[in-house]
């Protein structure tokens, strides 16, 4: 099931960049950047609603399956947003000549990088404590994501260099971003689910090797 | 937890309002008699104010002033803050005392209020001698008033505490407390600096406070899209708002086992 999962995020991505390469090129060429840019910033937020609700869901039940999944989602999350920072940049020195400027849009974006960043850190610093050390991480997810609704009101609804509103001319460009879309969400909840069953079987080995 | 309390809502009130004072009054007397923080917070701060206005001798001249001058305030509160915050519960944890504090027929969010109060009143302390230090070393002249800078750092010396507060009773058990604490706690903070940068900019009459029109936004950086003094204000008040009561829910997770 996992593995039809990851065929299908792959088969979508790939039909999205053929039709991007072909009949949905964007011109100027850097633009076409879009294709990977968009969906991955799409899901760098997505990944961190999953990070919330993870952590409400351990906070609120103590079942510990909670607690993975908010691990699992940051690790995901973080990939998505270093993808993020990393081709915004470079649309930013194709399109504007400077590889950073700190608009809106890009500070907002660097800052869902640090959080994802240090939730990661957090997780790893925290002495072995098999109650706490959740509880803890799911605090500082909650208090995070209280940053990101900033990042997302400022992606929308504050001017900015960085255009939201995207027009194109043809139905084949919202055909390859909307398949680019649905190919790295599917793509999102497939590195979830591995993730969450890996680190389940770690944790299962450490008790056994403890016994 | 709050057994004392139970069925008499008078009394939790009252049990509240003693808790909090003797909690705040034990943490301001520990420091008073050992003075163990408040200096080294002090000093630590003209450091930085003095290394930063070493390294832009050259921008000065060039009339940077009170953009170099914010920066170096903001950059101070944070770090020394952390400081006093490190150390709220790591005298605590050191001596075991954070047993009895919480076996003391307290609420935890009770706690945590007595801490941030401690650590806003540690925090005061510092900005009162801190800041006439920034004001003569980078020239600044506070064309807002000094009502006006009293009240932007009060707010946020509440937002710097309240976030610091809440992770130092997590970080305690790890062996990198104090770098562990400042990246959690920075990170938090980093939104709240664009408003907050941006009424100290206003104050010190780098940048006009009136609102801006969406022509002059529109392509500057994120500073500008705070609009005027009053939203940077308003923005400040909401981070220290939710920080404050989200921290003070949360707390009760974070010191029990």
């Amino acid at each position: 099931m996992r593995r039809l999962l990851f065929a299908l995020a792959i088969a979508l991505l790939i039909a999205s960049t053929w039709i991007g390469l072909t009949q949905g090129q964007i011109v100027p060429v850097q633009r076409n950047i879009l294709y990977a840019h968009v969906p991955n910033s799409v899901c760098a937020l997505l990944c961190f609603v999953v990070l919330l609700a993870a952590s409400i869901g351990y906070l609120a039940t103590g079942r510990q399956g909670w607690d993975l999944v908010a691990a699992a989602s940051a690790e995901a999350g973080f990939v998505f947003a270093t993808i993020l920072n990393a081709t915004g940049m470079l649309f930013s020195r194709a399109e504007w000549n400077v590889w950073w400027t700190p608009s809106p849009r890009l500070v907002t974006s660097a800052i869902l990088w640090f959080l994802y960043a240090v939730y990661l850190i957090l997780r790893v610093s925290l002495p072995g404590s098999r109650h706490r050390n959740p509880r803890i991480c799911a605090v500082f997810g909650i208090i995070a994501f209280l940053d990101v609704p900033l990042v997302f009101i400022s992606a929308r609804f504050i001017p900015d260099i960085h255009r939201p509103n995207f027009s194109f001319d043809s139905a084949w460009q919202t055909a390859a971003l909307m398949l680019g879309m649905a190919g790295t969400a599917v793509l999102a909840a497939a590195l979830i689910w591995l993730r969450t069953s890996l680190l389940r079987s770690r944790l299962k080995l450490e008790e056994e090797l403890l016994q | 937890m709050n057994d004392l309390g139970k069925g008499n809502p008078e009394f939790r009130i009252c049990d509240f309002w003693l808790g909090l004072r003797a909690i705040i009054v034990k943490d301001i007397v520990v420091e008073l008699r050992a003075r163990q923080v408040l200096p080294t917070m002090v000093v630590l701060g003209m450091l930085i104010v003095f290394i930063l206005r070493m390294a832009s001798e050259s921008a000065l001249t060039g009339g940077a002033g009170p953009v170099l001058g914010a920066a170096a305030l903001w950059v101070a509160f944070l770090f020394s803050g952390l400081l006093a915050q490190e150390r709220s519960f790591a005298s605590e944890q050191q001596n075991g005392c954070i047993d009895g504090l919480l076996l003391a027929p307290l609420d935890p969010g009770t706690i945590y209020l007595a801490k941030l109060l401690a650590n806003v009143i540690m925090l005061t302390i510092f900005e009162v001698v801190v800041v006439p230090i920034v004001v003569v070393s980078f020239n600044l002249h506070v064309t807002g008033g000094w009502l006006h800078l009293a009240a932007v750092l009060l707010l946020g010396n509440l937002g710097i505490s309240s976030v610091g507060t809440l992770f130092s009773a997590a970080v305690q058990l790890t062996r990198t407390r104090g770098s562990l604490l400042s990246i959690v706690v920075l990170v938090i903070l980093m939104p709240m600096m664009i408003p907050a940068t941006f009424a100290l900019l206003v104050l010190f009459g780098a940048m006009s406070g009136q609102t801006q029109t969406l022509a002059s936004v529109q392509g500057s950086g994120a500073l500008a899209f705070v609009g005027s003094f009053r939203a940077a204000v308003g923005y400040m008040l909401a981070f220290d708002a939710i920080f404050v009561v989200a921290s003070w829910l949360l707390f009760e997770f974070m010191i029990y086992d």
